[in-house]
């Protein structure tokens, strides 16, 4: 009976990821000034930060560990995947930009853009792995500024290379850098790519490997003393998150044609930085996959429209002055979030399809809950 | 309980409001109703402009963002644009780009999207590159005020700038140090800033060329970097005569002058335009002394202006904003009436046409730096000066002169 | 030698800036245990509040310092302020990381807002020079400013020690610190302790926002940023909680990036302070004067 449940809610989410996937790819057919200029480019933002999000929540929901200096692999994984394509090109494996030999080469870069992150993230983990808390976000802080401050100094990578106008537009012209048409045309890679992801990272997160991390999530000592290879077990979970953070990179290397390095820092004035990753972390749900999902999405549209969005237009004119400074709103509208949901948008709960008829019941539970918690501090105070 | 929460974020709210009531008295009047950007005679034509106007480079953005609206409300003042069916005001849509590449983006789009053809922007090289492509290939207009990367232009159609690109200044500042006598020099520069890194590799190249020996060259990993005691401890001991200094001059002013000075350097600091507006930058009981031998590059000196329109634009500024205009005020100034001209020659605000005027290369502009022309690539031609700052022992003031005009030899 | 003296001092007055600041946010950190993103933005209010004031006080007669005496209060005021608005409510519900996420919040909330205000803008403004006489040793010029800052960070490490050993709500912090329930239990009130250790971390600031541009006169609405980390990594790498600790951390972070800017490389300076960082985290992975406390099973 259970079994042909749980079947049965994997092929519903099989077939929804199908239908995503498939809308998403009509989209990128469909053309329009609307669909080109805003959703598609606003559909590749996400992609990028929703892996981002949900590999952070690899390490600083199931794992337990707090890194402060993610959008370093981010940033490896796209000079990795910019110099990769640069390199095909001069070798004369692509000419064109449609043709399937960019195709691959578009695929190669984003799988080595991976691996060179992981790789980093191995040698990175395996010492910082041994701290705990603070010490351990003080430590990856590090490490994150000291891999931007390097690629700032490599002479073929840095600012005097990549992202400086002349190679920026030489990774337009010849390497991954997208134009809008051709973020039209691949939107359906970059779908593919989400979806790619995120399975695996569930398949990761509901195996043993999952099971034993959170294990050492809710206590090492317990997990150590029931034979589970704590030091294995996080250095190999920080390697994949790492690998999916180098993925991202990739990404935002064909989405945004230039690279500099300000803009993988540990803070900026956007929201692409290690400390808003973390942000969206927490607000999704620590332990909640689809939660990051949610909360990549919502922080970024949230961000996006407080810019762009034409409803901005229609608020009194004081309100509108509140908004020429984005980051404000972003920062007060968080506040206000973390405030009434401490837990997170998801909390450590997956979403589920087959859930939503349930939704009712559990809206209810959550008021009931909220006005037996009331009526317990109304009493404990009568107490006192 | 509940009504403390409610009180901190009402109490919060209203801090905001009020402080932004009073910070914002932004003008966002255009802001509005720019749906059809041309209308038949008597209507308006929408100007696109991006910029970090939020942000750690706030400063640049702010700075585009008063140029630019000064000259439109000169050019409205003053009839608007005539083109071949009707008189046009202008008007303008700012996008903040917050000084990142994606948001940099994500504000050329929307402004497409709201049928804008002909945009300023962005301010610093590292975004502007983010978004040429985009601009060519969607066919919109860029002219960017200060986005001086050699690349940006060339291989864009429809990218111009108004500024100088960095060789052209680094080659100014290496003929000046060559016609000097300066045997010897030193650079110290940024890293990781692309103004920086760009104009030492024009200089160190052009010093190639010429012959110069570059003796030690030091750098700082960031913009925010507060001391250079270190640096120029060793530019002292290399012997350096001259050290180029390609920083802004919120850099110049309270940091790397002081402290080269007290570090023993005596010789020459030489910077490029960023340098300009030092003035405003030294700290009040700072010993003014240090100032002396600072020379700059620059687009135009008032005292050497051809055409009035310098004085006229610094004059205009200081009435409307009651400080002085920078460079990145100047340059997106002249961003703007580049535009109105391009446009009242080909008589059509359309992109297309505006593209083809702007790349004429024969086209003479009017502008705050004097006179100048496009190259085929959508940089101006223009002559640089050399400017510097001069300490007089007399009254105790430190006071900017134009020292000379440079030009290639 | 003269190199050998030049960067040590060039090291002393940067080191001697950060461990002003280290010893502010330390406090802080070591009672709530929270990384406090928004103490280097509580540094660029008092650094604003010291750019208006200073020529205040000068045109009344006043030696120009005593301006951190207004400096402080305000900064006090914005600390305990915040603690009260966001921290407070976040912590009731929240845990650790809510905490963090607020105080991030917090510090661009601080930036925008001082952006916003017409006066302050986003036009960097330089305050007026105090402390600006020089000292030669050895040959080598050595500021008044750079003197002051130690003397200053030592007798603010020596006073905050005492306090906390001596004084009643010193006491009660410390009790804080190490166990909230605990504390509770004792009679002693958690939150109006917080609000306390605020209001001197955020004062601390403001001192610290003093001697900074003493030495490097100039403010702007982000100057906060790139000092809050130093001020953080300088914490660490003392041992959080420990005063002479984030003193010796702040003074230790200054002479390395002297050291790799004079011997190694100028450019890859932050990359040595960082690995200094994790050298010693890996050497000892409490901090150079952390304690080490064991796991209890």
């Amino acid at each position: 009976m259970k079994h042909t449940q749980t079947k049965k809610r994997y092929l519903i989410n099989f077939l929804a990821l199908i239908v995503v996937f498939a809308v998403i790819t009509l989209m990128g057919q469909l053309g329009g000034g609307t669909m080109k200029l805003k959703i598609a480019p606003s559909i590749w933002q996400c992609s990028y930060l929703i892996i981002m999000a949900a590999s952070l929540n690899l390490v600083l929901g199931y794992l337990g560990q707090l890194s402060l200096g993610h959008c370093g692999f981010m940033a490896v994984g796209a000079y990795a995947a910019a110099l990769i394509s640069l390199a095909f090109q001069r070798a004369g494996f692509y000419t064109d930009k449609a043709g399937p030999a960019f195709l691959l080469v578009l695929l190669i870069s984003i799988i080595v853009a991976g691996i060179a992150a992981a790789l980093l993230g191995l040698l990175v983990g395996i010492p910082a792995l041994r701290l705990k808390g603070d010490y351990l976000a003080i430590i990856t802080l590090g490490f994150g500024m000291i891999i931007v401050n390097v690629i700032n100094n490599l002479p073929f990578c840095g600012q005097q290379g990549l992202s400086q106008g002349s190679a920026s537009s030489a990774l337009y012209a010849n390497g991954l850098g997208f134009s809008n048409d051709q973020k039209m045309q691949y939107l359906w890679l970059a779908a593919l790519v989400v979806i790619l992801c995120m399975t695996v990272m569930f398949m990761f997160v509901r195996s043993k490997y999952g099971r034993a991390i959170r294990a050492i999530r809710d206590n090492e000592i317990a997990a150590a003393a029931s034979g589970i290879n704590v030091s294995y077990y996080k250095v190999l979970t920080f390697t994949i998150s790492a690998f999916f953070a180098g993925i991202t990179g990739a990404l935002y290397a064909c989405c945004n044609a230039a690279l500099a390095t300000s803009s993988f820092a540990f803070t900026n004035g956007s929201i692409l930085n290690s400390v808003f990753i973390v942000v969206m972390v927490v607000v999704g749900g620590m332990g909640s996959l689809t939660g990051s999902v949610i909360a990549a999405v919502v922080l970024f549209l949230l961000n996006y429209t407080i810019k762009n969005g034409a409803w901005v237009t229609a608020l009194p004119s004081l309100l509108q002055n509140v908004f020429t400074y984005p980051m404000l709103v972003y920062s007060i509208a968080l506040i206000i979030v973390i405030m009434f949901r401490p837990k997170g948008i998801m909390g450590s709960r997956e979403f589920a399809l087959c859930d939503i008829p349930r939704w009712p019941g559990w809206i209810r539970g959550y008021f009931t809950s909220r006005a037996a918690n009331k009526a317990a501090k109304k009493e404990a105070k009568v107490h006192e | 309980m509940k009504k403390k929460k409610l009180l901190s974020l009402l109490l919060a709210a209203s801090m905001t409001l009020s402080l932004a009531a009073c910070g914002g008295s932004s003008d966002k009047e255009e802001a509005s109703g720019n749906d059809t950007v041309v209308e038949e005679g008597g209507g308006t034509i929408t100007l696109g402009m991006i910029g970090p106007l939020t942000g750690s480079l706030a400063v640049y953005g702010t700075h585009i963002e008063k140029g630019v609206k000064l000259a439109i409300e000169e050019i409205n003042a003053a009839g608007g644009v005539t083109l071949s069916d009707g008189t046009y005001q202008m008007a303008v849509e700012t996008k903040d780009d917050q000084g990142d590449s994606t948001e940099c983006v994500n504000a050329i789009n929307a402004l497409i999207s709201d049928g804008v053809g002909l945009v300023v922007g962005s301010a610093t090289s590292g975004c502007t590159s983010a978004i040429t492509s985009i601009a060519n290939s969607e066919g919109v207009v860029l002219i960017t005020p200060s986005g001086t990367a050699d690349s940006l232009t060339t291989t864009m159609d429809y990218v111009f700038r108004t500024c100088f690109r960095d060789s052209f200044q680094g080659e100014l500042a290496a003929q000046y140090a060559l016609d000097e006598g300066y045997t010897k020099v030193g650079i110290v520069y940024c890293s990781a800033d692309t103004y920086s890194a760009g104009l030492r590799d024009a200089f160190v190249a052009a010093c190639g060329k010429l012959g110069l020996e570059i003796v030690a060259e030091e750098s700082v990993a960031t913009m925010t970097e507060v001391d250079y005691t270190n640096q120029f401890n060793k530019m002292v001991s290399s012997g350096a005569e001259l050290v180029f200094t390609p920083f802004y001059y919120d850099v110049m002013g309270p940091y790397l002058v002081p402290q080269a000075r007290s570090a023993g350097f005596t010789g020459v600091l030489l910077g490029a335009d960023g340098v300009d507006n030092t003035e405003t930058t030294i700290p009040a009981g700072a010993d003014l002394s240090v100032y002396n031998d600072v020379m700059f590059v620059n687009h135009y000196a008032t005292e050497l202006a051809t055409s009035d329109v310098s004085a006229n634009f610094v004059a205009s500024y200081q009435a409307k904003y009651g400080e002085t205009p920078n460079n990145f005020d100047a340059l997106a100034y002249d961003a703007v009436y580049v535009y109105k001209a391009a446009m009242e020659a080909c008589g059509s605000a359309d992109a297309e046409s505006v593209q083809a005027a702007l790349a004429d290369t024969s086209v003479v502009y009017d502008s705050t730096c004097g006179t100048f022309s496009f190259d085929d690539t959508g940089t101006p031609i223009k002559n640089g000066v050399l400017m510097g700052y001069t300490y007089t022992e007399g009254d105790d003031a430190v006071s900017k002169v134009a020292i000379e005009s440079l030009s290639l030899s | 030698m003269i190199t050998f003296i030049q960067f040590l001092i060039t090291g002393l007055r940067l080191g001697s800036v950060y461990a002003l600041i280290a010893l502010g946010y330390t406090m802080v950190y070591g009672i709530i245990k929270l990384i406090n993103f928004a103490h280097g933005d509580f540094i660029m209010v008092g650094g604003y509040t010291l750019f208006f004031t200073i020529p205040i006080l000068m045109n009344m007669g006043v030696p120009g310092w005593l301006a951190v005496l207004p400096a402080i209060l305000i900064c006090a005021c914005v600390g305990m302020l915040v603690e009260l608005l966001a921290y407070r409510p976040v912590r009731k519900t929240g845990n650790n990381l809510t905490c963090l996420i607020t105080a991030i919040a917090m510090s661009f909330v601080l930036e925008n807002l001082a952006q916003a205000i017409p006066a302050i803008g986003p036009d960097p403004k330089v305050p007026y020079t105090l402390f600006s006489k020089t000292y030669s040793i050895a040959g080598v010029a050595v500021s008044q400013a750079t003197i002051i800052t130690i003397l200053v960070s030592a007798a603010i490490m020596v006073a905050l020690y005492l306090f906390t050993q001596k004084a009643r709500i010193g006491c009660a912090m410390r009790c804080v610190s190490e166990d909230k329930e605990a504390a509770t239990l004792m009679g002693i009130n958690v939150n109006h302790t917080i609000l306390i250790t605020f209001g001197i971390g955020a004062g601390l600031a403001a001192v610290a926002a003093l001697m900074y541009i003493a030495q490097y006169p100039k403010v702007y609405t982000t100057m906060g940023a790139t000092l809050g980390i130093y001020a953080f990594v300088a914490a660490v790498l003392g041992g959080i909680g420990s005063l002479p600790g984030a003193m010796l951390g702040g003074l230790m972070i200054g002479i390395v990036q002297s050291a790799a800017n004079t011997y190694i490389s100028s450019s890859m300076s932050d990359t040595f302070v960082y690995l200094i960082l994790i050298v010693v985290l890996m050497l000892r992975p409490a901090g150079i004067l952390g304690k080490n406390v064991g796991e209890k099973v």
